[in-house]
């Protein structure tokens, strides 16, 4: 295969930190050759040519399996050839801007610049920043206006492209919801729009983004507006007595949609999965293959975005995952296969897969890594199968200390199922345990915060009394308590819900704190600064483009990694655009209009509304599986709750 | 199953012939970046890929038994390298290789491999000397001024600690490049586990002490030609060392 050499001197390379993160050459990526000649004959090419954003370094994107699937897709396809590009860490930061030379694609050493669409994808809010990083790097005007004929079209997807109104002012297009067939169709635009280039009526940017905004889930931005309306909030207004909020997103134009609707693969049997991905030559955050099991959750946690974007429930059936559980390990080496979801345990046939996979890799030395699993008899026994070398943690996400608000938050673990998983855990020898909680959530007291030291020590006192009971020698306990704070999402029955403030939430924590006295029991807790910021983000509007603007040129990137991020610089630039960050933690009002109500996850805002309501009240709602509650994703017609429903 | 019950199975696995493939290697375009650990994690995915019938280490974390002569810094490329890969079966040399290279990234290649009887000596105690070849503009001077110091004293940091050592008696013997460009040298010096100099260390001593522009130093090309066991000049490439 042809050589494209790194735009950088050796003694360069040599003096950053994991220079293997800047020169390619990994196993499985792709170079189309023949749009390389292409280029390298008339400096053209027919081909649609995408570059995948990832911002943040190498080692954490090459662990995202959104860049792999999409990746694979792309280059699947006859008329695109898609690379990828990282955010240069601080060191090679440097270097790019002291030497002049542009940020490139890892393949074929590309300036990006030189792309016709840079897609980037939003895992989490605090990566914002970097999506700048790689577009001034990569030579491109930062904002869309800015942008002329010449320049690549920028999109985004992602969990954050929901709420993409704090980043509207950069992108050019956001993509809602799974990607599979969009992107392609995104591309085939793109591809019209660069044939037509040589045609007597060449098409102009913004005819190519009103084109595109015929696509389903297809947001541009450019073609709305927004106007912002009072806050009904009593109590919330400032010493001028107003605060501007209900940021209310409306189209320009007649045939703009007023409503974006997110996209969902159907039928995730059929579509195309990544089973020869890009494997690394160095070391990443998770060195393993994935295994994508379902998408969707049954479970409905309110607090969780993440339960809620993702409806209805899609599984893909047991065959087609063996057989693509069998490629993967043939394809990538890897010696690790993580099943991933966002409820391992709520797969309808797990332990059937779970075993199939298993005598797939018999003598392999391969090992199944099984992220999120409830833990019972089976799970327990299935860990003792996987984890033949040693025994790492059992790990529970309890998320609130007392059983009044899990009911709160519709986390529907019952202590003594905790109790008597722990029991039997216990009785086979483990004695790790990790348990994670939040802090902060609505309607949260002392007592509750309480009630997490509570739960630790009497976990510890169940560990010594079944010493007692079966005169086992026990090996000392390990209880590790972590908490984050509790960071209110939009498309969430949370999403109106206040954030406590810093004082409030540093108060609990040191409540926590001085009431777990066990040696035994060790509490890790989280920076909150980042949460903090990360509620202004999620939750923001059109306004803070020009804020993040300037925190960029101002020097900030990098803020998902907590020594780099600097809150009370962001607040002063926050506060000097005229806004603070509690008009962003305050308690939003149910009949403002928020910035993000003209997209729609497929779940009614009159449901979040209730489902909020039950929170107050204390009442939990029952699994998509127990019951369908209505939540509006059966209009898919596929999934779950449609088969749920089809049979009442 | 009890985890102590577990433990004493698990060690009690019986010991296995090793059919030992002993096979030289290139590196070189991105895979010169690599750490060693990285290059090793490489090799192991590449022969998984391939469905090498690979012999693991017994214990709590198995691993594929695999040991490299000498460990490859960051940014030095070679042009035959070795390392011993056990199997659990007795393998074609010439088959080996070819399923290798289809599996491995871009950059590494082997070269050639044959079968030996599991070695009592390590490959790894069996390496003294290297060879190695210099590019850059002005290298064959800085070289054999070099070679006329009494002393080469450079620092080392091992530990945390900052430490002194004198490099000039590791270097054996220079040369002029096989190929007679001028900006090109070509040495042996002293390698393995008892005494080894790392090029890096050679290059930081060319612009300390003989005059050359550490900026070219700095972006010397690095090669490795070869390994060799023995006392030179009475030295063998590691292929040819005979196994008992």
């Amino acid at each position: 295969m042809k050589n494209y050499p790194v735009p950088l001197s050796k003694s360069d390379l040599m003096s950053v930190e994991s220079p293997a993160r800047y020169v390619g050459g990994e196993f499985n990526a792709v170079i189309k050759e023949d749009m390389m000649e292409q280029l390298e004959k008339t400096g053209e090419t027919s081909y649609v040519r995408f570059a995948f954003c990832f911002p943040d370094i190498y080692e954490i994107g090459m662990s995202n399996l959104a860049l792999q699937i999409l990746y694979h897709v792309l280059n699947e396809s006859d008329f695109v050839a898609c690379e990828r590009a990282f955010s240069p860490w601080f060191d090679m930061d440097k270097i790019l801007r002291e030497k002049d030379i542009p940020l490139y694609s890892q393949e074929t050493k590309t300036p990006l610049c030189d792309f016709d669409i840079l897609g980037f994808t939003l895992g989490y809010e605090m990566c914002y920043t970097n999506v700048l990083q790689m577009l001034d790097l990569g030579r491109i005007p930062l904002l869309a206006k800015d942008r002329g004929e010449d320049d690549p079209v920028i999109c985004c997807g992602g969990p954050c492209a929901y709420n993409v109104e704090p980043m509207a002012d950069f992108f050019d297009i956001a993509m809602m919801g799974e990607g599979e067939e969009m992107i392609l169709e995104l591309c085939e635009k793109i591809r019209e729009y660069k044939l037509s280039k040589n045609t007597d009526h060449p098409m102009t940017r913004s005819e190519l983004l009103r084109n595109c905004d015929a696509i389903e889930g297809i947001y541009v931005p450019s073609l709305y507006e927004v106007s912002y309306s009072k806050s009904s909030c009593p109590g919330d207004a400032g010493s001028d007595g107003v605060i501007p909020a209900g940021a209310h997103v409306k189209p320009l134009f007649d045939d703009v949609k007023k409503t974006i609707k997110k996209r969902i693969i159907k039928d995730l049997d059929s579509c195309t999965y990544p089973t020869s991905p890009v494997v690394s030559n160095m070391r990443v955050v998770h060195d393993r293959s994935y295994l994508e099991v379902f998408r969707g959750c049954i479970r409905g946690c309110r607090f969780c975005q993440a339960g809620f974007i993702y409806r209805p429930v899609r599984e893909k059936s047991v065959e087609v995952l063996c057989e693509q559980g069998r490629q993967l390990e043939k394809n990538t080496g890897y010696d690790e296969m993580g099943l991933l979801s966002l409820a391992t345990s709520d797969y309808t046939r797990f332990p059937e897969l779970a075993e199939n996979l298993l005598s797939t890799f018999e003598g392999h030395h391969t090992s199944l890594s099984l992220p999120s699993l409830r833990l019972d008899s089976f799970s327990l026994d299935l860990m003792e199968k996987v984890q033949s070398t040693r025994k790492s943690g059992l790990t529970f996400a309890p998320e609130a200390g007392t059983q009044r608000l899990r009911d709160v938050i519709n986390k529907n673990i019952k202590e003594e199922d905790i109790f008597s998983a722990l029991r039997l855990a216990f009785m086979g020898g483990w004695s790790t345990v990790k348990l994670y909680f939040m802090l902060g959530l609505p309607t949260e007291t002392d007592e509750d915060v309480l009630g997490i030291a509570d739960l630790a020590s009497r976990i510890e006192k169940l560990y010594y009394d079944i010493g007692r009971e079966t005169g086992q020698k026990m090996r000392r306990l390990e209880i590790t308590v972590s908490t984050s704070l509790f960071i209110p999402k939009p498309f969430t029955p949370f999403q109106w819900e206040p954030q406590n403030s810093k004082e409030e939430l540093m108060r609990k924590q040191r409540l926590l704190k001085d009431h777990i006295r066990s040696r035994n029991i060790r509490y890790a807790w989280h920076d909150f600064d980042s949460s903090v910021w990360e509620v202004v983000l999620a939750r923001g509007d059109r306004r803070l483009g020009p804020v993040l603007l300037e925190g960029y040129r101002a020097g900030h990137f990098f803020d998902a990694w907590d020594d780099h991020f600097r809150l009370s610089e962001w607040v002063e630039i926050l506060e000097k655009h005229g806004m603070k960050i509690e008009d962003f933690s305050r308690e939003y009002s149910e009949e403002e209009v928020l910035a993000w109500d003209h997209v729609s996850v497929g779940v009614s805002k009159k449901f979040l509304l209730s489902e909020r309501h039950k929170a107050h009240e204390e009442t939990t709602t029952p699994s998509c599986r127990e019951h369908c509650s209505g939540c509006g994703a059966a209009t898919w017609g596929v999934g779950e709750c449609f088969a749920k429903r089809g049979e009442a | 199953m009890l985890q102590s019950e577990r433990e004493k199975m698990m060690t009690m696995q019986p010991h296995q012939t090793a059919y030992v493939q002993r096979a030289s290697f290139v590196r070189e375009g991105a895979t010169t970046f690599l750490g060693h650990l990285d290059l090793m994690t490489c090799f192991e995915r590449a022969a998984r890929r391939a469905e090498l019938p690979i012999l693991y280490s017994q214990g709590y974390n198995p691993r594929p038994m695999m040991v490299f002569a000498l460990p490859l810094g960051v940014g030095i490329e070679t042009r035959c390298d070795y390392l011993d890969v056990s199997l659990n079966r007795p393998y074609d040399a010439d088959l080996f290789v070819k399923e290798l290279n289809t599996y491995l990234p871009d950059g590494l290649r082997i070269l050639k491999s044959k079968a030996i009887p599991e070695p009592k000596d390590s490959i790894m105690s069996i390496v003294t000397t290297a060879s190695y070849r210099f590019e850059a503009k002005g290298i064959r001077e800085a070289m054999e001024k070099a070679m006329q110091q009494e002393s080469l004293i450079v620092t080392k940091i091992a530990k945390g600690k900052e430490k002194q050592t004198d490099i000039r008696p590791l270097l054996i013997s220079l040369s002029q490049a096989s190929d007679g460009d001028p900006d090109s040298v070509e040495f042996y010096a002293f390698a393995g586990s008892e005494r080894n100099v790392r090029p890096d260390l050679i290059l930081g001593s060319l612009s300390r002490y003989c005059g050359m522009d550490p900026e070219k130093a700095e972006n010397a090309r690095v090669i490795r030609l070869g390994l060799f066991s023995g006392e030179y000049p009475r030295i063998v490439p590691i292929s040819d060392v005979e196994v008992r």
